[in-house]
């Protein structure tokens, strides 16, 4: 072989061989890219799953504190309604007016 | 041929390329070609109707915002039967929390012999909420329990004819009737996407709330105190007089308002099932809104005020009674029997002259008069209150296939006319409100969920008489409840009024024994706010007491002096002051 041939020869394979190199690194490239947007995008869906399941549970609970608020509305109701406040008044000691007297009382 | 390492690399390539490509060409037909074909199968099998969490309906209020109708979480419990273990024990442990009876409990609970698969079946409804948490709590898997809500009566039966009901077909009486449209909430089904075990799936839950809307509140014009009040006078005067049924109204005669209205017999609206099962569905119909009466008597403040504003007579007409009078076929006498003879306007109420009302009618003003006066008073139409079934009244008019010329006497007095409890409240509130008639309304507001107030304004009906003859027709009352009528007087308070004594119309004729007896009054005078009309239905009092000056009259008084008190209404003498 002389040495003319193997410089040409050399060269060529060095020329080949940075071509593949740069394909390899741009097929790296993109691999990693895809990779980093799919965890990204699995993250934002997980993350977007859990945010649901802890919408769906407050949405529960709010649907149980509203039923609670329910109970609780009509307890007060229970609680301030006539037959009770008389009952309860007249425990106190109250009793029905007879008669109401209305004072006049002249402006100063 | 495969010598070379080159060679077998290509081969492999090609073999791989070979793989792939029917790979690819299965996604380009899956992704591309046929996508839409897919993507509909896909979403036909997570989209489906999913039920919401029973929303509750609207509260009711009274005018003060204290509950009147509320809301309260109940379940329906039932039961996968073919998954129950120990059926003996299940039912001795149910049946006292769901309140069942442990022997049918056992029946319900006991698998049939010839079951396969799955059986379901209910075991209870409108369970409380207490015994459902027991029931949760006790963890059998193959108890299902469907949340949903059922009407709360925070004062019972307290104006059960206005509040009503509305049974499970959407159908009812009362107010929660009327307005069932604002008080429903939403639909309990939506479309929407599902996840396999029924809950929604993420998109559904970021588009929607899951929460259930109440419906929108309601805020009655009643007033509960003085609702409560009126009742229990109204049971007491069933007691003293005997009577069979009644009804008491107290209207706002500025703005329509009715503060209370209580009849007799009534019913509670949250054992309605229990009324219908036992075939008492005429307890539902509201006696001061659908049920019509003759008026008798009181309906002379019509027709003497019709008198007065058509300018045919005034203060100084007068006629000679001589007791009796002869109209169209028929003989008109007053109620004694008695001639008064010459007598005015002030006399006609005074003595309640049947004579002198027909005189007014069949002398003085014409049947096409009177009846346009008739009419713009309201009567023979309904008021538009907010209650189901409210009824028109019968008024017969000249050119109706059954007019007699006899109507033209006897309507003055109230006889051969029906009317309602409320029409007549109505009018009565006209003459008090200087000619102005108001609508009748129950509810003054309503609470939409988005947070809306919606007042509901006043609402004038029409202005059957003058300012004028209404100040006059009310001077002429409130001398007459002065001179003549000591049992409607409040002490302390000038008030206006007019009792009335109804025959009862029968087949062919009238009852000859019974009678509805009645009083229509307002005040407190000059300023009157308010009008209280009392209906007592066959009171049983000795005949010497039959009328609505010894019945309905003092039952008046009495309302009349506590809501007088209760409105925050100083007696008439103290405007002036010392």
């Amino acid at each position: 072989m002389s040495v003319i041939w193997q410089k040409s020869t050399h060269g060529v394979l060095r020329r080949q061989e940075k071509a593949q190199r740069l394909i390899a690194q741009l097929l790296l490239g993109i691999i990693i890219t895809a990779s980093l947007l799919a965890a990204a995008y699995l993250a934002l869906t997980a993350s977007n799953v859990r945010t649901a399941r802890q919408l769906w549970h407050m949405e529960n609970q709010l649907v149980v504190a509203q039923r609670e608020n329910e109970i609780l509305k009509a307890e007060i109701a229970r609680l301030s309604s006539i037959p009770v406040l008389q009952e309860r008044s007249v425990a106190l000691g109250y009793r029905p007016a007879d008669a109401i007297d209305y004072l006049y009382v002249g402006e100063p | 041929m495969l010598r070379g390492p080159d060679a077998r690399l290509r081969l492999i390539a090609i073999l791989l390329i070979a793989a792939l490509l029917p790979i690819l060409g299965q996604l380009v037909r899956l992704q591309i070609l046929e996508h839409s074909r897919y993507q509909s199968e896909a979403e036909a099998l997570v989209q489906r109707q999913y039920a919401l969490p029973a929303s509750p309906w609207g509260v009711v209020m009274d005018r003060n915002g204290d509950l009147l109708v509320g809301n309260l979480p109940v379940y329906d419990i039932g039961a996968e039967i073919s998954m129950i273990t120990d059926t003996q024990m299940a039912a001795s442990v149910l049946a006292p929390l769901l309140n069942v009876p442990e022997a049918q409990l056992l029946k319900t609970l006991t698998l049939p012999q010839d079951a396969h698969g799955i059986v379901w079946r209910p075991l209870a409804y409108h369970i409380p909420e207490v015994s459902a948490q027991k029931i949760k709590a006790l963890g059998w898997p193959w108890i299902t329990m469907s949340p949903g809500w059922e009407r709360y009566y925070a004062e019972g039966a307290l104006a059960a004819h206005t509040l009503g009901f509305v049974n499970a077909r959407g159908v009812g009486y009362g107010v929660q009737a009327f307005q069932a449209r604002f008080l429903q909430s939403e639909s309990l089904s939506r479309t929407g996407t599902l996840g396999g075990d029924d809950s929604p799936m993420v998109n559904e839950l970021i588009n929607n709330s899951f929460v259930p809307y109440r419906g929108t509140d309601l805020r009655l014009t009643i007033d509960r105190t003085i609702q409560a009040y009126v009742e229990g006078v109204l049971d007491q005067a069933l007691v003293d007089y005997k009577a069979t049924g009644g009804t008491i109204l107290v209207l706002n005669v500025r703005t329509g308002e009715v503060l209370a209205v209580a009849s007799r017999p009534h019913y509670e609206p949250y054992h309605y099932a229990d009324y219908v099962q036992n075939g008492q569905e005429s307890l539902f119909r509201d006696p001061a809104a659908s049920i019509s009466y003759e008026p008798g008597s009181v309906f002379k403040i019509v027709t003497v005020a019709a008198a007065l504003d058509s300018g045919r007579v005034d203060l100084n007409w007068t006629y000679e009674d001589t007791g009796a009078l002869e109209y169209g076929g028929a003989v008109i006498y007053n109620s004694s029997r008695a001639a008064y003879g010459r007598q005015g306007l002030q006399g006609i109420l005074d003595h309640s002259l049947n004579v002198g009302v027909a005189t007014l009618t069949t002398r003085v003003l014409g049947a096409e008069l009177f009846y346009k006066y008739v009419r713009a008073f309201g009567f023979g139409k309904t008021t538009g209150l907010e209650v189901t079934g409210e009824a028109s009244g019968l008024v017969h008019l000249p050119t109706d296939w059954d007019w007699s010329d006899s109507n033209l006497a006897t309507n003055a007095f109230g006889q051969g006319i029906a009317v309602t409890p409320l029409q007549m409240a109505v009018a009565a509130a006209a003459i008090a409100n200087d000619g102005v008639m108001m609508q009748p309304h129950i509810v003054a507001e309503r609470y939409y969920p988005d947070g809306r107030a919606v007042p509901i304004p006043p609402n004038e009906l029409g202005r059957p008489i003058s300012a004028e003859t209404a100040r006059t027709v009310t001077e002429l009352m409130a001398r007459s409840v002065e001179k003549f009528a000591k049992e409607a007087q409040v002490p302390g308070y000038r008030v206006a009024g007019k009792s009335g004594t109804a025959q009862i119309p029968t087949t062919g004729g009238y009852d000859p024994q019974q009678v509805i007896t009645s009083y229509v009054g307002f005040g407190p005078l000059p300023d009157p706010q308010v009008v209280i009309l009392v209906k007592l239905d066959r009171p049983d009092v000795p005949l010497s007491m039959r009328w609505g000056t010894q019945t309905a009259a003092p039952v008046f008084q009495k309302v009349a002096a506590r809501v007088f008190i209760l409105l925050g209404l100083p007696p008439s003498d103290l405007h002036a002051g010392p």
